[in-house]
């Protein structure tokens, strides 16, 4: 009656909808991989899972932006687009564990959004798709602004899992806590096309390690760096926040250069967290 | 100032199939109901990704609306790149 499982995974809309415009081998590579994630969270009979997640403009706009929005709707619908090649689908959510995650939060002065009705893009479906195909675990979705500035800082992002980390030990069900997003990717931008695998395996060795304090240094301007779409990481950040003392093992990484992103999937072992401050 | 209500407009025609509809069949009245520059209406009217991409539109609403009005990937990052470094 824990947190049963942690991993994270890209979300590029070519995983599903262009395929097979990748080389064969990355394909293989990354839905090995996604695989590899979907089993282990079957394995580890998981109720309810938190997912640290980014939008497209499909929620929010310029005329309501926060930095973090917890979904604690009964259900939720996706994908909004028709072109990603996943059949429109309804997600159970879990409101009661988003009440408990807010509770939480506000009792030590952190102060995310949070809202009654959400539609999920690509951002959310992919990763649900291939850990929960049958989308039969109740979500809380933890949106991150990771579109326009100012962002939310790494350190704000790792204090939010922390206490989702928290309410998920304490928890009377199984919770699994997932974040998706990056690696590096701009989409829509000058640089779209542009993979900086570099960047991406210092982030990855930075998850493998377990390194808080080196996650909570990156600026967003240093994320950006590696394309707008990097800034999706701050939701990898938040997991490493809800994991405390950690180490993780990149289950695939592939730059993808017809999905035009840097594509990471990991897993983490972690403590009980009866060692963590 | 109307970078918002431009980006705005952007988002209700990739989103809103009957304002999409609008901005083909009557764009200059469409263009009327939002305030925008003359400059910010003439680069939407005539699909200037260039001059849109420079006002600031953001490239999660301008690549949207460019695939809608069937831009491929090569010719949008063309037009939003400007001059060659």
């Amino acid at each position: 009656m824990t947190l049963v499982h942690a991993s994270a995974i890209s979300h590029a809309p070519g995983y599903i909808a262009w395929v097979d415009a990748a080389p064969p081998a990355q394909k293989d590579a990354l839905y090995a991989g996604a695989e590899t994630l979907r089993r282990d969270l079957a394995a580890a009979q998981v109720d309810e899972l938190i997912l640290f997640t980014s939008e497209h403009w499909t929620n929010f706009f310029y005329d309501h932006v926060s930095p973090f929005c917890v979904g604690r709707a009964e259900s939720y619908q996706g994908p909004v687009e028709p072109w990603l090649k996943i059949g429109k689908k309804t997600v159970p959510g879990a409101p009661d564990l988003a009440e408990e995650i807010l509770a939480a939060a506000y009792a030590q002065d952190l102060t995310p959004g949070f809202a009654q009705e959400l539609a999920f893009d690509h951002g959310t479906m992919i990763p649900l798709s291939f850990l929960t195909p049958e989308m039969d675990v109740p979500v809380v979705p933890i949106i991150i602004n990771t579109l326009v500035a100012p962002q939310p800082s790494a350190t704000s992002c790792y204090a939010l899992g922390k206490v989702v980390g928290e309410v998920a030990r304490r928890r009377g069900k199984r919770v699994a806590i997932v974040a998706t997003g990056g690696m590096s990717h701009d989409p829509g931008e000058r640089n779209h096309g542009f993979i900086d695998e570099a960047f991406d395996r210092r982030f990855l060795d930075l998850m493998a390690t377990g390194d808080a304090d080196a996650l909570q240094a990156l600026t967003v301007e240093q994320l950006g760096a590696a394309g707008a779409g990097a800034i999706e990481l701050l939701g990898w950040i938040a997991l490493a926040g809800a994991l405390g003392r950690f180490t993780g093992e990149v289950v695939a990484y592939e730059a993808v250069v017809p999905w035009a992103t840097g594509m990471g999937l990991m897993r983490f072992n972690y403590t009980d967290g009866s060692d963590t401050v | 100032m109307s970078l918002y209500v431009l980006q705005k407009l952007i988002r209700d025609i990739n989103r809103n199939p009957a304002i999409r509809e609008r901005f083909t069949a009557e764009p200059d009245a469409l263009l009327a109901d939002y305030d925008l520059t003359p400059q910010e209406s003439a680069a939407l009217a005539a699909r200037d990704y260039r001059g849109l991409y420079a006002l600031g539109v953001h490239g999660l609403l301008l690549r949207p609306f460019s695939i809608i009005h069937q831009v491929s990937e090569p010719d949008y990052l063309f037009a939003i790149r400007g001059d060659p470094e």
